[in-house]
């Protein structure tokens, strides 16, 4: 009997025990850490107004970041985040264009940023940034980024673009001087997007031959930004605050936690019920929800594109060959109903791969729905339903396609949506489904549409934006067993489009570029190398607390110093 | 006894190795690392190559194998990209107890992110292997001592709906309920997710009124498991010659249950605890994942989800120590329970 009396108390003490465990380890926040190296001199006592309160907003990550480094990470989730706590020679505003952060002016021909030759691109810094350490941000600092990025023993996530500049120098320290090899048009997007503070990292570098593993990785506590990181407690939440020393405008909202709720439902409960203000990639499934609890949910144009992708391999279907059918197929494709009713209206079928940038040629309209003249094609291509099975068929072969996307939910509902509509055109689509880390494997890990498993690729993508560059359809980069790493996953080779590609990728004229992209953008659409599915916003939910609210697609923080909260 | 764990132990060297082998062999042929490493765009065909190389992703998985178990330590290898092994390897490997760098948290060693999160994980599953157990004791002994009663019908239809509900749905509709609707009708409500409120702190109070949720619906399950095995149990026990003896005898209720009956009846539910061991510190999957609670369950998945080899293999192999520890004890127990076992 002595036994079972003592079970409830051993329960009990294991209880007490774990919650103490808990609260042991970690005590509320601190608040943020005050930069002061003055001595502090008692005063007499005063009488002092109550202290306002504290402005904190709280935003909800369905991943959490993988490391902060912007070197080691392109996580989505974090690469946007790094507009809050570091710095940018310049940011992307709520029209995408780019707006000096760190610089005096935007490189450009005019002001001589831009050499003639496209080849060297000079950046002039201002002379009042500084870290929130209060040490200057110099010229250095960009040197020490380029030579951090190149060097082999740092096992950066890209080394693009920064492996194409031949020679950097530094004239004086607030000038810092890039050339490249060819001219370098993509430069706005792409380059001086980070920096790494040279006076933290460097005597890393000199200790460990490397700075894989350097604390500043995981707790960028020296940074240029508006907030400065605080902490960074492990699947739970990370914590910015306000920069002191920021050398613009001091943020508005005093504390930033970014709390990681990977569960979609569970984020949207998270914003229903007031514990997040912000969240993102919200399903159109759950917006009434929301906007029906407060919430303010913003779309935003981030140069992304749902789209089919049709594979010309060897092993395509040999109806793929024929334009005829990809335009019966685009034409017998209800992709006016998927943005209407999937996509709640938010959306309009993506004509070009550059809708909703400059770069998308006005001239073109989306494929119309038009189920009789996609049928009238395919007769005319000699595709017709032969042997009364429902399918049309020629030569004996049927005209059965394999479509595979992943399996996120607005993707398998557009599947079912697809399957039909072209079975009434008489195309049969059959229907597979991958997790993403399958799904976007390359030809060398066995990837499905690479290797030819399927004939129609359904996902949404852009490369660059918002520069239009890509080189997803250069023929130099079909893969092969030589070549595994090509990223012309549809194998498409059409040398007039590789030769405007190649084009655009030199010209430093804004209007001639325009141009190249526009005649490329008529190529795909009239030969449906890509078909357009939907304009692949970047949703936003947004609770009422947050105010002064400005998302954009390409740097969504880039005025994070200006939100606020209303109390 | 000792003679009999030495054995064990040593027995289950060999097989920890075929296993770690297996798996290693499956997690390189489920992913690929690189192929998540351009974020939302494909990883460039130069960085892939240059990334395999760095990170030893290019070499056969024998030999990656090799290295993650005895280091590479003793070679060269090429970090350059020049074709020339010329750097000394700097990995210890697993049987010197170094476990690698996570690839997606790179740099980060991977004893040190799963050591991050075993407390969270313990923490929630402790007290609901604890909940399970005394409910599932209560209930199963409980029904089966009123075998047919109204109150045993009610508890087996119960139990029959816990045992058949997924734990998703019953994470999401104890949020929708709790959280969201509770909040709505003015009502004292729990909250939806994470450990504690980051705004308040990792209090003893935050950590409890968090719990609440995801203990419920790993309990929800578990009971109507746990009761279920203790009511088979208890009747087989119940209807045994010794139980008659003592009832003859004129022994107490209460004695006869407890002393008798229940004892016995524990065995088979020893197997049951020793199996679920393992789970204290792999944690729950699901729940962690719907409750944002930071622990090894969520752990494993956000890096399996990338591919991450080496935190994945990490998990893996310390869950396989842990599953060969667990039934060790288990034997223990028998033989503590029952003096007519011997080893």
């Amino acid at each position: 009997m002595q036994k079972s009396k003592s079970i409830p108390l051993l329960i009990a003490i294991i209880l007490i025990l774990s919650l103490a465990l808990a609260a042991c380890q970690q005590a509320a926040p601190e608040p943020a850490p005050e930069e002061s190296g003055e001595v502090v001199v008692p005063e007499e006592p005063v009488v002092e107004e109550p202290a306002a309160e504290r402005k904190v907003a709280t935003f909800i990550w369905t991943q959490e970041f993988d490391n902060l480094n912007p070197l080691y990470t392109n996580m989505w989730f974090s690469s946007i985040t790094q507009q809050i706590w570091n710095a940018s020679a310049w940011n992307f505003d709520i029209e995408n264009n780019p707006n000096p952060v760190l610089v005096t002016e935007i490189p450009s021909l005019e002001n001589g940023g831009i050499s003639a030759d496209g080849r060297t691109i000079t950046i002039k810094l201002r002379d009042d940034i500084v870290w929130s350490d209060n040490t200057p941000i110099t010229a250095e600092d960009f040197v020490f980024t380029y030579e951090m990025v190149t060097n082999p023993s740092n096992i950066v996530t890209t080394s693009y673009p920064y492996n194409l500049i031949t020679a950097i120098s530094t004239p004086d320290e607030l000038t810092v001087v890039a050339e490249f090899e060819e001219a370098f048009v993509p430069w706005v997007a792409n380059l001086w997007r980070f920096v790494l503070p040279k006076h933290v990292l460097q005597p890393v570098f000199d200790a460990e031959g490397t700075i894989d593993a350097a604390p500043w990785n995981l707790a960028p506590t020296v940074s240029a930004g508006p907030y400065v990181f605080a902490e960074w407690e492990s699947g739970s939440y990370t914590r910015f605050v306000r920069n002191e020393n920021y050398y613009n405008e001091p943020a508005k909202i005093d504390e930033i936690f970014f709390r990681f709720v990977p569960d979609d439902a569970s984020q949207v409960a998270a914003l229903r019920t007031g514990d997040g203000d912000l969240g993102t990639f919200i399903s159109q499934a759950d917006i009434p929800t929301l906007e029906a609890a407060g919430v303010e949910v913003f779309a935003v144009v981030s140069g992304y594109d749902e789209g089919w992708f049709i594979y010309f391999g060897e092993e395509a279907h040999p109806a793929l060959s024929d334009v005829r059918v990809r335009q019966a197929i685009a034409l017998c494709f209800d992709r006016p109903s998927i943005n209407r009713d999937l996509l709640l209206g938010l959306t309009e079928p993506a004509v070009t791969y550059w809708d909703n940038t400059p770069y998308a040629n006005p001239n073109l309209d989306a494929y119309p729905y038009d189920p009789a003249a996609g049928m009238a094609l395919l007769d005319e291509a000699g595709w017709v339903d032969s042997n009364g099975d429902g399918i049309r068929d020629k030569d004996g072969v049927e005209l059965t396609l394999i479509h595979g996307t992943t399996s996120r939910e607005i993707r398998q509902d557009t599947q079912a949506v697809a399957q039909q509509n072209l079975a009434e055109c008489g195309i049969q689509l059959d229907l597979l489904s991958y997790s993403a880390d399958v799904y976007f494997q390359s030809y060398g890990g066995g990837g499905p549409l690479p290797t030819g498993e399927l004939d129609i690729g359904q996902f949404s993508s852009t490369e660059a934006f918002p520069d239009p560059d890509t080189s997803r359809w250069l023929c130099n980069e079909i893969p092969t067993d030589e070549y595994p790493d090509g990223i012309n996953d549809q194998k498409i080779c059409d040398p007039e489009l590789d030769e405007l590609f190649r084009l655009q990728s030199t010209q430093i004229d804004f209007e001639e570029r325009q141009q190249t992209i526009w005649h490329i953008g008529e190529i795909m659409y009239e030969n449906v190398y890509w078909l357009g599915v939907w304009q692949d916003l970047d949703t936003w939910a947004v609770s009422a607390r947050l105010t002064n609210v400005n998302i954009s697609g390409a740097d969504p923080f880039y005025s994070i110093a200006e939100w606020d909260i209303v109390q | 006894m000792t003679r009999y764990i030495i054995r064990r132990i040593l027995q289950s060297i060999p097989l920890l190795l075929i296993i770690s082998l297996i798996l290693f062999v499956l997690l390189n042929s489920i992913g690929d690392p690189l192929a998540m490493m351009g974020g939302r765009n494909p990883t460039r065909p130069e960085d892939r190559a240059r990334l395999a190389r760095q990170l030893g992703l290019d070499k056969p998985v024998t030999t990656q194998y090799i290295y993650w178990l005895i280091g590479n330590d003793w070679t060269l290898i090429d970090v350059d990209g020049d074709g020339i092994p010329d750097t000394p390897g700097i990995r210890k490997g697993v049987l010197r107890g170094d476990f690698g760098t996570s690839i997606v948290t790179r740099g980060k060693p991977v004893i040190e992110i799963i050591w991050e999160r075993v407390p969270n994980t313990l923490l929630l599953m402790i007290p609901a292997q604890i909940v399970i157990l005394v409910l599932g004791l209560i209930v199963g002994t409980y029904s089966a001592l009123r075998q047919y009663s109204w109150i045993d019908n009610a508890i087996t239809t119960l139990s029959f709906v816990g045992f058949s509900m997924p734990i998703f749905l019953i994470a999401l509709l104890s949020i929708y309920l709790f959280a969201v609707l509770f909040q709505r009708w003015g009502l004292p409500n729990l909250p939806a997710n994470g450990m504690f409120d980051p705004q308040v702190g990792k209090t003893a109070g935050q950590v409890a009124k968090h719990m609440i949720l995801p203990l419920f619906s790993i309990a929800f399950i578990d009971v109507a498991r746990y009761s279920r095995y203790i009511r088979s149990a208890m009747l087989e026990v119940m209807s045994q010659d010794y139980i008659r003896t003592a009832k003859a005898k004129g022994l107490k209720r209460y004695y006869i249950i407890f002393i008798h009956a229940l004892r016995n009846a524990f065995l088979p539910i020893v197997t049951l605890v020793g199996l679920d061991l393992p789970f204290l510190l792999a944690g729950a999957v699901v729940t962690e994942r719907i409750f944002a609670w930071p622990g090894m369950g969520r752990l494993f998945l956000d890096h399996l989800q990338r591919a991450d080899g080496p935190v994945v293999m990490g998990i893996v192999i310390i869950l396989a120590v842990f599953v060969v520890l667990s039934q060790i004890l288990t034997d223990i127990t028998y033989a503590a329970l029952d003096p007519r076992i011997r080893y």
